[in-house]
């Protein structure tokens, strides 16, 4: 039985080859998609779940009144594991990425921007394995340190044992050496990815409750009610820092903070103490993925409908000889599950040829073949899954039929059927809309993202990374006049932060008995002239103003709009134990990127406060860039000898231009997925106006031989489907009204939502409407009715 | 075999009863060959479609084998349609994918007859209607006459007591017809099946042993005729 219904199946297909082939062809495209969009999901939700206690492992977090942190200070661990018997394990660790570190083996260096400093409670919670197994350092000051794999191929290449190593550390001239312990294998599908790690007994030793520099992470017992966990956390921590505390105003301060606990599984896409656009991205390149798989599924449902009379037929036959309707039920999945299979071999190969592409955008490094994959299992269910949907009507609609209706001759299911037909196919088309309307939208955001005034000139600016500290203008002022006399170097200047998305420093200000909390910048002279900030009022920095370098400062607008302030220049604004007389306001500019507000910044040259200003910015003539650049290299171990013989640097630009790599990822996925949906829906019409027109013969010859011209049966072909996606349009518009307004939203700056792509949207989707229809019509207006009309 | 008392067929339609078949009561026997004869809408088809229990009768009883099947669920009627009951059609109702040899198996598979008494069966009906050269032949590349012909075969492999034809010659050319005739006379004299057919003709009803004329829906006449 089984045999034969295979060999029908076959014969059916094969008949119908060229839309059998749209069919299987369109569902292996979806279902490539869908299998990449799989694997990066299970990639993306994955990150750490080899860690053994992933479970139980959560991040202690500070909540205060105005934002989230993960940033914590050292005692806070050790406080919480004496108390609280649930918690099995507590450690911090410190990253700093603010500046590159050379490490060195004679002429062989490599830079490591992220050392990852871990106690060894930490390390074990963590799973911080080094090649050799986690060793415990004796006592207070050891650091045992180790290098990922790649960087101890680099420094020592003929390396064949895990025997402790000497290097030396910055300049060659520095004289700073030190012992690397041994390799470590760098997990990058972990949170905590590292060009190496250090580990001591305890870091951050003396440390008190004000140096919120680190992470900390508990691993708790299994069972425990975390959100009690939480309540008493924070009950500790506000007693921890209420000790010894007498001022009234504090200590009102000190009751408004909080601890959060934050589960590792969250740490990747969602931190609550940060934002979660990867997640919604996440989200929607998964909607994206399962809607493009329904619409091919939508195509074999309605390849079944069209067929359906004909397949009718057969139902009527089949039971009067005795078939059940079960074994048709079974046949007709039977058959679309061949379909699927095939469809889904040829997705494999498909899915294979485009993850090279799909892993440069994404950047990450996905595979498809290896063992612990999860679309071993994930893809035989969604065989099964597209099976059911596809097969859902002929298996339990074409089954159902009655002999009698279907065996008297003159049976046709277009009628009863038409009005699902005409759904389904809306249905594709909405989502095609949907989609090539998101995509335009997203299009106009980014370029005006791009061309956008951002307040500031990225261009032309060089980042040169170093690591010695100018906290001191006297002391960058030697080294600015040496980069001066380098041609094409127009000006030089130092800071804390470039404005390249990060975050800066942030601490409370008083202005005329208001406290505020300010982001705060240190910087050098010309750092304004450099980045080109235009100045809103007064002035900017000039060693002419010899208190510049003591206590003047430059508020942006944004910091004029927060306190209110009326005339402040020549006005006071105390922080940090320091009266700061504002000399200037600059006009707000966009360092944050797009989707934060600019955010209220003072910028001041000195800071006591403030961090390490080791950021230098150059910027340079665009004609003699390449010279200056050389120039530089040349000379950067007499320019700045502290840095070492190693010129580093970065195009702001290029450094800006990071922030939108999220958005045009996900304009990428979207052009990907408009492309696609709108191709396999196309497909499914072509096949589908096929059937239409090739039932509607008849009706053609004799409305041609009544007069009609082909114009007029072209109309009358076409206006159906005209209809069907005129209603698509209707339906999708607000849809997608509602869903880009929400995702424009997620921008600070955006651009007003525009009418252009409601409208080209439906012009492209009435147009392919057409065309593809009229190709199908167009056999069936050219053929003579007379050989139409000469059967029956 | 069949026992039809007061069989009634309407459709309703805003309020109005519209009646095909009425106060149908008839007996048909073991072995009979029945002609249902009578003008277009006559309810012919449809008694031969309550007979085969593809449509319901909105009232009154039918007894098939001294079994009430008037409301019978679709499991029971599929397995009558398995032991007892052939169907052939005006219209062939070949299915297309199918070659003669596999359109000829398919009630056998249902049936769940084993391979090798398939074989023999098939091999048996293809030798008697001489078709063994076109076995392996798709439907539309045979005549009408020989597309009956598997037709028949396919109705016969199950071996049935009854076989019901719903003008079984309506699109045949007239030798073609009498070809067929021939045939079902011959299986009720030689292999003692029931045959019930609907035709216009007066000559394909001569065939048989009994013809019931219907207008209107009502039985106008039963005649039985004698052996020629």
């Amino acid at each position: 039985m089984f045999k034969l219904n295979l060999k029908i199946a076959l014969r059916n297909l094969w008949r119908n080859l060229g839309i059998t082939a749209i069919n299987i062809g369109g569902l292996a495209i979806a279902l490539a998609a869908f299998i990449l969009v799989a694997m990066y999901f299970t990639f993306e939700t994955s990150f750490d779940q080899t860690n053994p206690n992933y479970e139980n492992i959560y991040v202690v977090g500070r909540i205060e009144p105005d934002f989230k942190t993960n940033y914590t200070s050292p005692p806070l661990a050790k406080v919480i594991k004496q108390n609280f018997p649930e918690v099995e394990n507590a450690g911090i660790t410190k990253i700093n990425r603010s500046w590159e570190l050379a490490i060195k083996n004679g002429k062989k260096a490599i830079f490591t921007k992220n050392i990852l400093q871990a106690d060894y409670n930490a390390a074990k919670i963590l799973d911080i394995n080094p090649i050799g197994g986690l060793i415990k350092p004796s006592g207070d000051v050891e650091r045992l340190t180790y290098l990922n794999v790649e960087n101890i191929k680099t420094l020592f290449p003929d390396k064949k044992d895990n025997k402790p190593e000497m290097v030396s550390y910055g300049s060659a001239s520095s004289g700073i050496t030190g012992t690397i312990a041994g390799a470590i294998i760098n997990n990058e599908h972990s949170n905590f990815s590292f060009d190496g790690v250090s580990i001591g007994n305890e870091i951050g030793k003396g440390e008190t409750y004000g140096y919120n520099n680190y992470n900390t992470f508990i691993q708790v017992k299994p069972g425990t009610d975390v959100a009690n966990l939480q309540e008493k956390i924070t009950n500790l921590y506000r007693a921890e820092l209420l000790k010894g505390e007498t001022d009234l105003k504090t200590i009102n301060e000190i009751k408004g903070v909080s601890i959060f606990l934050d589960p590792l599984a969250n740490q990747h896409l969602k931190p609550k103490a940060g934002n979660d656009t990867p997640y919604k991205i996440l989200i929607s390149l998964s909607v994206l993925g399962f809607l493009i798989l329904v619409i091919a599924c939508i195509n074999f449902t309605n390849l079944s409908i069209a067929q359906a009379t004909k397949r009718a037929k057969e139902v009527g036959i089949k039971k009067v000889m005795g078939a059940y309707r079960l074994q048709l039920t079974t046949q007709f999945l039977t058959e679309i599950f061949i379909q699927c299979l095939v469809a889904t071999v040829m997705a494999m190969v498909f899915a294979e040829s485009a993850l090279p592409y799909f892993n440069n955008l994404f950047q990450v490094n996905l595979t498809l073949w290896h063992a612990d994959n999860n679309l071993f299992w994930q893809l035989p269910l969604v065989l099964c899954l597209i099976t059911i949907i596809a097969g859902i009507y002929p298996a339990l609609v074409l089954s159902g039929f009655k002999p009698a209706l279907v065996l008297k001759g003159n049976f046709s299911t277009s009628k009863q059927s038409s009005w699902l037909r005409n759904g389904l196919l809306v249905f594709q088309f909405s989502i095609a809309v949907i989609f090539i309307i998101g995509l335009f939208i997203i299009n106009s955001q980014l370029k005006y993202m791009r061309s956008e005034d951002l307040g500031f000139t990225a261009n032309q600016v060089v980042y040169v990374k170093n690591i010695s500290y100018f906290n001191d203008p006297a002391k960058f002022k030697t080294i600015r006049e040496k980069l001066l006399k380098i041609p094409g170097v127009k000006s030089a200047t130092v800071a804390t932060d470039v404005p390249d998305g990060s975050g800066n420093g942030a601490n409370g200000y008083t202005f005329e008995g208001q406290q505020k909390s300010l982001d705060f910048v240190d910087v050098d002279f010309d750092y304004f002239e450099t980045l080109n900030i235009k100045l809103k009022d007064g002035r900017f920095f000039s060693p002419k103003f010899s208190t510049d370098t003591a206590n003047a400062a430059v508020i942006n607008e944004s910091a004029v709009a927060k306190y209110g302030m009326k005339n402040p220049i020549g006005k006071t604004i105390r922080g940090c134990e320091t009266d700061y007389k504002i000399v200037g306001i600059a006009k707000d500019f966009k360092a944050q990127g797009f989707e934060s507000t600019i955010l209220p910044t003072i910028y001041t040259i000195k800071n006591p406060c403030g961090n390490a200003k080791t950021q230098i910015m150059l910027k340079i003539e665009e004609s003699k860039m390449a010279d200056a650049l050389a120039a530089l290299k040349a000379k950067w171990s007499q320019i700045n000898p502290k840095d070492g013989e190693d010129f580093r640097y970065e195009f702001l630009d290029d450094l800006y231009g990071k922030l939108f790599k999220k958005q045009e990822q996900l304009q990428s996925a979207f052009f990907a997925a408009a492309l696609l949906t709108i191709f396999i829906a196309i497909l499914g019409l072509f096949a589908f106006a096929k059937y239409i027109t090739n039932g509607r013969i008849k009706e053609i010859a004799v409305r041609k031989i009544l007069g009609a011209s082909d114009i007029q049966i072209f109309k009358l072909i076409n206006s159906s489907f005209f209809m069907m996606v005129l209603a698509a349009n209707v339906i999708s518009w607000p849809v997608a009204y509602i869903l880009t307004k929400k995702w424009l939203e997620t921008f600070a700056y955006r651009i007003d939502l525009p009418v252009l792509p409601f409208i080209s949207s439906a012009l492209i989707t009435i147009l392919l409407t057409v065309l593809t229809v009229s190709i199908q019509a167009k056999k069936a207006v050219k053929a003579n009715p007379v050989d139409a009309l000469k059967y029956e | 075999m069949i026992e039809l008392k007061n069989i009634e067929k309407y459709y309703s339609s805003k309020g109005i009863k519209h009646y095909v078949l009425r106060h149908v009561t008839t007996t048909i026997k073991q072995g009979e060959f029945v002609s249902i004869m009578g003008p277009s809408g006559a309810g012919k088809s449809t008694l031969l479609n309550i007979l085969g229990m593809l449509e319901e009768p909105t009232y009154g009883t039918y007894e098939f084998m001294e079994e009430d099947v008037t409301r019978l669920n679709e499991r029971k009627r599929i397995e009558l349609y398995r032991n007892h009951i052939g169907f052939v059609f005006q219209a062939y109702h070949l299915i297309d994918e199918m070659t003669v040899y596999e359109n000829i198996e398919a009630p056998l598979l249902y049936k769940k007859v084993g391979g090798a008494e398939r074989a023999s069966r098939i091999a048996d009906l293809l030798d008697r209607f001489n078709m063994v050269a076109k076995k392996d032949l798709f439907p539309n590349q045979l005549s009408g006459g020989q597309q009956q012909l598997v037709g028949i075969a396919r109705a016969l492999a199950a071996q049935p007591s009854i076989i019901l034809a719903d003008e079984p010659t309506g699109n045949l050319q007239s030798a073609q017809a009498e070809e067929i005739m021939q045939l079902f006379q011959k299986l009720n004299k030689e292999d003692g099946i029931t045959i019930i057919q609907v035709t216009h003709s007066e000559k394909n009803a001569q065939y048989g042993s009994r013809i019931l004329n219907i207008a209107d829906g009502v039985v106008k006449d039963d005649i039985t005729l004698t052996a020629v």
